[in-house]
């Protein structure tokens, strides 16, 4: 192996420094924001090319799989594009736990399974779903075990045998930025290309997004490439956002926090597994509300421990899911090897058991330190609304499977171990089935060439201007405004509205403004804007909901009202193109209006 | 006699071991795993010693003088069958440590290998693999095939030379295109070994060739 | 340095397909990957797992500043 402990680049003074000033945008190191636009690829000569399918799988991780192979599978010609590389991008290639309920080895019926659920999650997990993932899981990991995914480390030769054996078309590195909506329903897709002056073009009867979730490009999380691109997308065409006030706690290593692969030790070298019922209440914001009430370093210690540290107030965890030092269950479970979940890593996007007699060196004597995954909410609750139990959005033809559905499959909260990954290959097994019988019913609404054109010169824009704003500069200034912890996890509405007018300003006049050079830099264009829209849902869906549930955490409304937030948020666009939130009770589906 | 067989074999030990050794430490590559670094040592040695060939074919009187034929004979062939051994199985020992750490499986790391057609170097490791491979069978093969064809001995060591020198060429040039050490240092040094090895044949060779007098080429025109 | 070097590439294009964020290209003239992007790198490894010939090394260490919730 190559991996290199030597430490070549500032030395780690300079490192804390610049690390220090989160806030302080002057010492972020990038060139000036504004600067002439030189680009290496000229906007007039990019080629362009559209194809034709019945059903359009955007993105190549675990729900884009299934949802290719089930929609082929049930009669639809399906095309299958993705942003990187099939099984090798996303959060799929690091999760390593698959969660499989065998009523044959499992003491809980499914019906408990769904109660003890919903008991972690205060109410906030749709039962549907939660019971629709038990359902089918053991089945997903049959078929994922046949193409060999639990036999290496690496995903994308095992993805790739059931998309082969089928023949579906696969078109990597593509990045889609537009959803096409005619006729009141779905019509098709467009991007470019990453290594070609090439814009793309899909006709399509149906599409299932699989596009993941996203953060703000955060340090210490393998979420870079994911920009909530799915549910933007969706957004600017009418579809219903939820919920984007819970947040994801992952922390990292003070030193060197970016270093993701140094800082889950062997997590992603791991060759997953499957795992059974295990539910737990965490990973949400404790060691935030921790490090805010007793300030940096937060010492290491596996999660929710925080280094025995203690502090009144704060997130609450529900009383029978609490896990106490040296208690049954608890951190002080045994020690490291010992076979106990706690004393492994926060699970990476997924967890899976820990490989027999082997304790990841993650540093649990280091110091910790949050916002691993800043802008990521939990797992399969951000996302489309859905409109019922088969992944459909509020858009005709429009499906979301996995992380880019807000299915809240586990509510808002981290509840059952390893069912991010399964319930991906639920969901998308689910959309692809759904999005084939849509196809077949419903005529290809047509795009209109006044529609393409507009959509083709918005997609090359940034390529065109002269001058403008680096998407970089543009994402370390959101990150500087967004990531800190009194901003994005420990929330009171003061600083929320200050956050709020700094992304406003980004949203009106950095995102029309942002500038690329080439390929790459067009996609941290597109990114950018993505993740500015999804820092405003943030903002104003945490705005919005004036207590503390699960993961979501006001220090000036720190209790969980149950009388009048038994409640989902959704976000829309308004007629005006402002955001307008609404409520969806717990338990129901969303008006069709 | 004997201090001028110690000091030509310390020569040779500095010149086809010390230095590449050397070299191979300079090599501005950060090392990696302990089976790794071996792997990749086992493997310079090999092409190094497979240059020393060059130098062990009656090509430098001295040690003609020093040693005794069937001695220099012996250990030609020794290096030969040694280190053409250690160069075939070189595409398998790349992948071989695959086994014992996580990431791509050895097997699909090989196919990838092999088949990445679009690069130079890979096409020239290919060809250098079966010319070594025809180097190897044709060398153990060498009595049955002077009687099966009815050759001299001598037209048999002129082949040997050029398929030798050929493979050499070609594999330099695949070292140097794709070798995570083989830079302008070790390359360097290596096109100088085989450069000096090969002249050294040709002067053995040739004259011989064109022992028809040079003036009489003259009068032909 | 995040992604810090690559030593005996044989431009199978691997880690161009299987880095989730752009961050390596195969050189037009040498045909083989360079870092292209390195600023983007998110320090995951993916590209030195599926390196065939183990060609690339990594440093903990991100070229641009992290912002981090709190220092």
């Amino acid at each position: 192996m190559s991996k290199s402990d030597r430490q070549d680049g500032p030395s780690r003074r300079q490192f804390l420094a610049l690390g220090g000033a989160a806030s302080g945008l002057a010492a972020m190191g990038l060139s000036a924001g504004w600067a002439e636009n030189r680009p290496s690829v000229d906007a007039a000569t990019v080629a362009g090319s559209e194809h034709e399918t019945d059903v359009l799988v955007i993105g190549g991780g675990m729900a884009g799989l299934f949802a290719a192979v089930k929609a082929h599978d049930a009669g639809a010609r399906v095309l299958l594009v993705s942003k990187g590389r099939l099984g090798a991008s996303g959060q799929t290639p690091f999760a390593k736990g698959f969660f499989a309920y065998d009523a044959a080895r499992e003491s809980l019926s499914i019906d408990d399974f769904v109660a003890r659920v919903s008991r972690s999650a205060l109410g906030t997990n749709n039962e549907s779903y939660t019971r629709q993932l038990a359902e089918h899981s053991l089945d997903r990991a049959r078929e994922l075990k046949a193409w060999g995914f639990f036999d290496q480390v690496l995903a994308n030769r095992p993805f790739l045998k059931p998309i082969t054996a089928r023949d579906i078309p696969l078109m990597e590195r593509v990045m889609i930025t537009h959803l096409i909506k005619q006729e009141g329903r779905i019509a098709g897709a467009a991007g470019f290309r990453l290594d070609s002056a090439e814009t793309v073009l899909f006709r399509a009867r149906a599409v299932v997004l699989c596009t993941g979730a996203g953060g703000f490009k955060p340090n210490g999380f393998p979420v870079c490439d994911l920009t909530h691109d799915g549910s933007i997308m969706a957004y600017r065409i009418g579809a219903k956002i939820t919920g984007k006030e819970w947040n994801d706690g992952h922390f990292t290593r003070a030193d060197n926090p970016a270093a993701c692969f140094d800082n889950w030790g062997d997590m992603f070298e791991r060759i997953p597994g499957t795992t059974g019922i295990e539910v737990h209440h965490d990973l949400g914001v404790e060691s935030n509300y921790v490090a805010y009430e007793t300030g940096n370093p937060l010492p290491g210690g596996p999660p929710g421990s925080v280094g025995g540290r203690k502090t009144s107030g704060g997130p609450v965890t529900p009383q029978e899911f609490q896990r106490r030092a040296g208690g049954p269950g608890g951190p002080g479970e045994g020690g490291p090897g010992s076979g106990s979940r706690r004393d492994g890593p926060p699970p990476p996007p997924d967890d899976g058991r820990k490989p027999a007699g082997g304790a990841p060196d993650f540093a649990m004597n280091a110091s910790q330190m949050g916002g691993a995954s800043a802008g990521m909410s939990i797992h399969k609750s951000e996302g489309l609304v859905p409109m019922d139990a088969r992944c459909n959005s509020t858009i005709p033809g429009l499906l979301a499977a996995g992380d880019a559905l807000g299915s809240h499959m586990a509510g808002g909260i981290y509840t059952q171990i390893g069912s991010s990954l399964a319930g991906s290959a639920v969901q998308g097994a689910i959309a692809g089935e759904e999005a084939a019988g849509y196809a077949a019913r419903s005529e290809q609404a047509r795009i209109t060439p006044a529609r393409r054109d507009g959509i083709l010169a918005e997609i090359l824009a940034p390529l065109k201007r002269e001058a403008g704003y680096g998407p970089a500069w543009v994402t370390q200034t959101l990150q500087g405004v967004m990531i800190p912890n009194f901003v994005l996890y420990i929330k009171k509405e003061s600083l929320m509205r200050a956050a709020l007018a700094y992304v406003e300003e980004l949203r009106d006049h950095h995102a029309p403004m942002l500038r690329a050079a080439d390929m790459h830099e067009l996609r941290l264009a597109f990114e950018t804007r993505n993740m500015i829209l999804s820092a405003e849902m943030k903002l104003r869906a945490s705005l919005k909901r004036t207590e503390s549930r699960c993961s979501h955490y006001r220090t000036d409304h720190p209790e969980t009202d149950d009388a009048n937030w038994r409640a989902w948020i959704n976000i829309l666009q308004g007629a005006d193109g402002q955001m307008v939130l609404e409520k969806q009770p717990f338990g129901s589906w969303p008006d069709q209006s | 006699m004997k201090p001028t067989r110690t000091r030509l074999a310390f020569a040779a030990a500095l010149l086809f071991i010390g230095l590449p050794l050397l070299l191979f430490a300079r090599a501005p590559v950060p090392s990696r795993t302990l089976l790794k670094d071996s792997l990749s040592i086992l493997t310079i040695l090999a092409v190094a010693l497979l240059l020393g060939q060059f130098f062990l074919a009656r090509t430098i009187p001295a040690v003609q003088r020093a040693f005794k034929p069937p001695r220099v004979q012996a250990l030609h062939r020794w290096i030969g069958y040694g280190a053409i051994t250690v160069l075939l199985l070189h595409p398998f020992l790349i992948v071989l440590p695959r086994y014992f750490e996580p990431g791509v499986r050895p097997l699909d790391a090989l196919v990838t290998m092999l088949t990445s057609f679009d690069t130079l170097g890979v096409l020239l490791g290919l060809a250098c693999w079966l010319l070594l491979l025809l180097l190897a069978l044709t060398s153990h093969l060498r009595m049955r095939l002077i009687k099966r064809f009815r050759i001299s001995y001598r037209a048999w060591r002129g082949f040997h030379a050029l398929l030798a020198a050929g493979f050499t060429g070609l594999a330099l040039w695949h070292a140097i295109e794709l070798g995570r050490h083989t830079g302008w240092l070790l390359g360097g040094f290596f096109a100088l070994l085989a450069i000096a090895g090969i002249a050294l044949l040709a002067r053995l060779y040739l004259p011989e060739r064109h022992r028809p007098a040079p003036q009489a080429e003259g009068l032909h025109i | 340095m995040t992604i810090k070097s690559i030593h005996g590439c044989i431009g199978c294009g691997e880690c161009v397909q299987s880095c989730p964020c752009d961050v390596i290209r195969l050189d037009p003239s040498s045909g083989k990957a360079v870092i292209a992007y390195p600023e983007d790198c998110q320090i995951c490894h993916l590209c030195r797992l599926y390196c065939p010939v183990d060609a690339i090394e990594m440093s903990p260490e991100k070229t641009l500043p992290v912002i981090t919730p709190w220092g």
